[in-house]
C-alpha cells in the first residue's frame, strides 16, 4: 500500500478555544469555504465584461 | 385508444377524460420546452454562484456512479483491491466536493434572497436537498464495514438516544443502514434535486435586488445595461416568471 503523502498514524490534531472544539482539517476546510465563497462574489465572471459593452 | 367515426371516445364537450392527456397537458403547460432546456438565460445568470450549483450536480452524478459500482462489487472488493480503494477514494471525495459547492451554492442563493417572486418552493427544495443529503452522506460512514464504522455507529446511536429517536433505526445495523445509504436515502435526494431544478426551470432565476430597495437614498441613478432591462423583462423567453 502507498504511504500517505501526510502521516495520518496519530489521533486527530483539535482547536481549542474557550467551548469551541473542532478538529484541524474541519477548520481548514470551513476556511477554505469561506475563503472560495468570497472568491465566487467578488471575482468577475468571464465575458460578463464584454456584455455590458 | 378506441375511437368512434374518428373522434375520441375518451374525449366529451372537446375535455379529454384520458388522464395521459390531462397529465400532458399540464406539464406542458407547466413546463414548455423552451422553458424546459431554454437556449438563452438572463444576464444577471453570470455569477460563479451558478457554477457552484451545477458543480454540485456534477458531484452528485459522481457519486452515484461511483457507488453504483461500489455496491456491485461489496465490502471485500473495496476494502483489498487496489481498483477497489480507488473507487472508494472517488465515492469519499466526490461527497466532500458535493458538500463543499453545495454550502457554497446555498451561502450565495442565501443572500441573494433567492425565494424572491414566488420562489418559495424553489429555496425551499434546495435547502431541503441539503438537509436529507446529510444523513444520506453519515449512514455511508457506517456502511463501510470496518473498525472505523463500529466505531461511528457506538458513538452516534448514543447522540440518538440521547436525542429520542433511537428506536426508529439502529446505527449498528449494517443491513439498514446501507439500505438506507443505497437506496432510501439518495432516492429522495434524487427526487428533490430533480423537483430544484424543474423549478429554476419553472421560474427562473432570481433577479438581483433593485438598488432603491436598499432602503437608503440613492446618489446616482441606477445603471443598468439594455441587456439587464431586456432580460428582466418577464416576457423574455427562459427568464424568470
Amino acid at each position: 500500500m502507498t504511504a500517505a503523502i501526510f502521516n495520518l498514524n496519530h489521533p486527530a490534531n483539535t482547536v481549542h478555544w474557550h467551548f469551541f472544539t473542532m478538529s484541524v482539517s474541519n477548520v481548514v476546510v470551513i476556511t477554505v469555504m469561506l475563503i472560495v465563497f468570497a472568491v465566487a462574489i467578488l471575482a468577475p465572471f468571464p465575458g460578463h465584461r464584454r456584455a455590458k459593452r | 385508444m378506441s375511437s368512434v367515426n374518428g373522434k375520441s371516445r375518451s374525449s366529451v364537450n372537446g375535455k379529454t377524460r384520458s388522464w395521459t392527456a390531462r397529465a400532458r397537458g399540464r406539464a406542458v403547460g407547466a413546463l414548455p420546452p423552451e422553458k424546459l432546456l431554454p437556449d438563452s438565460q438572463p444576464a444577471f445568470m453570470s455569477s460563479w454562484i451558478y457554477v457552484f450549483g451545477v458543480l454540485t450536480l456534477t458531484s452528485l452524478i459522481v457519486i452515484i456512479a461511483s457507488g453504483s459500482i461500489l455496491a456491485l462489487k461489496g465490502p471485500g472488493w473495496w476494502h483489498f483491491t487496489g481498483i477497489g480503494h480507488f473507487f472508494n477514494s472517488i465515492h469519499l471525495w466526490a461527497v466532500e466536493l458535493f458538500f463543499f459547492f453545495m454550502v457554497i451554492h446555498l451561502w450565495g442563493k442565501y443572500w441573494m434572497a433567492a425565494w424572491r417572486g414566488r420562489r418559495a418552493r424553489v429555496w425551499m427544495t434546495g435547502a431541503v436537498a441539503f438537509v436529507v443529503a446529510v444523513p444520506c452522506a453519515l449512514t455511508g460512514y457506517v456502511s463501510q464495514q470496518n473498525f472505523d464504522a463500529q466505531w461511528i455507529s457506538t458513538q452516534a446511536k448514543d447522540g440518538l438516544n440521547a436525542a429520542g429517536v433511537g428506536s426508529f433505526f439502529n446505527v449498528t445495523n449494517f443491513g439498514q443502514m446501507y439500505s438506507y445509504h443505497v437506496f432510501l436515502l439518495p432516492l429522495a435526494v434524487v427526487a428533490i434535486v430533480t423537483t430544484h431544478i424543474l423549478l429554476v426551470r419553472k421560474h427562473g432565476i432570481v433577479p438581483p435586488f433593485e438598488l432603491s430597495d436598499r432602503g437608503e437614498p440613492t446618489t446616482r441613478e441606477p445603471r443598468l445595461e439594455p441587456e439587464l432591462v431586456q432580460d428582466r423583462d418577464p416576457a423574455h423567453a427562459g427568464g424568470p416568471s
